[in-house]
């Protein structure tokens, strides 16, 4: 009697063995398999999470700029109080598109645009933090007001470069496939999500025209700007650089 | 009835006939494929999934020895920009627009494909000599359609580096 129990026992512990085996082996290969699989087929490279579906802009639209004002105390030491910073490598504020820094602060909290400062501070910002903040900025006036310090333009217009930058502006340059800037960027057309750049400081839009030209800055949906950006010559970046920062931008086309 | 009107009858029905049958070749394949929902995409969202990510887009070998292409048409630009292609292989364009209507057509031959949101364009193509070929949009799709060119640079075979995913459409990968 004992003899055959011990024998049933045996058995059992010996199936249980084999089995815990062939489950092991199972894993095994099924986690072989799709390290195997991941190798040969790369994961998507997706540049942005923001797609400009009517939801999307709904939601980035719905913000209380109330709300926004009290958050955007802490963004004032860098971008200004009035939404115009007063160093030329911190982007202005006032006057871009609502969509543009809402995606901007979208692609910084899911780490699509890289970068040590606005990383961390976007981070602690909620979906609804953010929908108010841009809510506010987008209520700032654009045009000068005597009684605000605000320093824009920066610098004066250079006039060495305006001849090559103004063409490229109104005309871009077809023989090469380069879109006129303002018509994405205005003030003839724009498009969701793409920031008006009337206002924007020149160090700003040079490292932003170098970063996409490297690729060291690639949230762009479909990469226009990484495509463009790259097109351009180094005389170009500077030259656009230049007069947008000289606040030439509201020139073509606009009643200003 | 008499013959007068049914011989007026017949050849108004046969002019009505010859009409759509010179102009077959203007049917709208994107247009009727947009319509009835065949090879559909989402156009605002072909760079978060599918067949159009970003290091999807380009040039792809077939194990046939054939490759294809896929391209996205927007506002004012083919993406990628340049595409390299080996000489004298069956190519199979898949291309589709992400905001208006575009065409793509190749500079210096017949080929002209037109691009709608929503749906895919595809069309077989062949170059059989090495050259640079320009691409323009030939379909007036906003403020900066002028501008709206790239460049196809067509290699001889044996030239036709092994593309990897991700130096697909760079032209200067050679």
């Amino acid at each position: 009697m004992t003899r055959n129990k011990l024998a049933q026992r045996t058995e059992k512990f010996a199936g249980w063995l084999s089995a815990t085996t062939l489950a092991l082996a199972f894993l095994v290969g099924v986690a072989a398999t799709s390290l195997l699989e991941a190798r040969d087929n790369p994961p998507d490279r997706v540049p942005s999470n923001v797609a400009w579906t009517p939801e999307t802009i709904a939601a980035a639209s719905a913000g209380d700029a109330f709300r926004g004002l009290l958050l955007a105390k802490r963004c004032e030491h860098c971008h200004g109080a009035e939404g115009f910073s007063s160093v030329g490598y911190t982007p202005n504020l006032a006057g871009i598109d609502k969509l543009a820094i809402w995606k901007q602060l979208e692609d910084f909290r899911a780490h699509k645009r890289l970068s040590p400062v606005m990383g961390p501070i976007a981070e602690s910002l909620s979906s609804r933090d953010v929908a108010d903040v841009v809510a506010y900025y987008t209520k700032l006036p654009v045009f000068e007001d005597p009684q605000d310090n605000r320093v824009f333009p920066q610098n004066p217009p250079g006039a060495n470069h305006a001849g090559i930058a103004s063409h490229l502006v109104s005309f871009g340059d077809g023989e090469r496939g380069i879109p006129p800037c303002q018509a994405c960027h205005g003030p003839v057309a724009y498009r969701p999500g793409v920031p008006s750049l009337a206002t924007q400081n020149a160090d700003y839009v040079l490292n932003q025209l170098e970063a996409f030209a490297n690729r060291s800055r690639a949230n762009d949906i479909n990469e226009p700007m990484r495509t463009v950006a790259a097109l351009l010559s180094e005389d170009e970046r500077h030259a656009l650089a230049e007069y947008y920062g000289a606040g030439l931008g509201l020139q073509p086309g606009s009643s200003k | 009835m008499n013959w007068r009107k049914l011989r007026t009858l017949l050849l108004t029905v046969l002019i009505l006939c010859l009409i759509p049958a010179t102009r077959y070749y203007q049917i709208d394949v994107p247009l009727l494929r947009l319509l009835r929902g065949s090879h559909r995409v989402d156009p605002l969202s072909l760079h978060l999934t599918g067949e159009f990510v970003e290091n999807n887009l380009g040039t792809e070998q077939n194990p046939d020895g054939s490759v294809t292409v896929r391209m996205i048409a927007q506002q004012y630009l083919f993406i990628p920009n340049c595409i390299l292609i080996p000489a004298g292989v069956p190519v199979h364009l898949r291309i589709t627009s992400a905001d208006a209507v575009h065409t793509l057509a190749f500079n210096g031959t017949n080929y002209s494909v037109k691009v709608l949101p929503g749906t895919i364009s595809e069309a077989q193509l062949n170059f059989p000599h090495p050259g640079k070929y320009k691409t323009t949009c030939r379909e007036f799709c906003g403020a900066g359609h002028y501008a709206m060119r790239s460049e196809l640079k067509v290699v001889p075979q044996e030239q036709f580096p092994a593309l990897h995913h991700e130096e697909r459409g760079n032209c200067d990968a050679q």
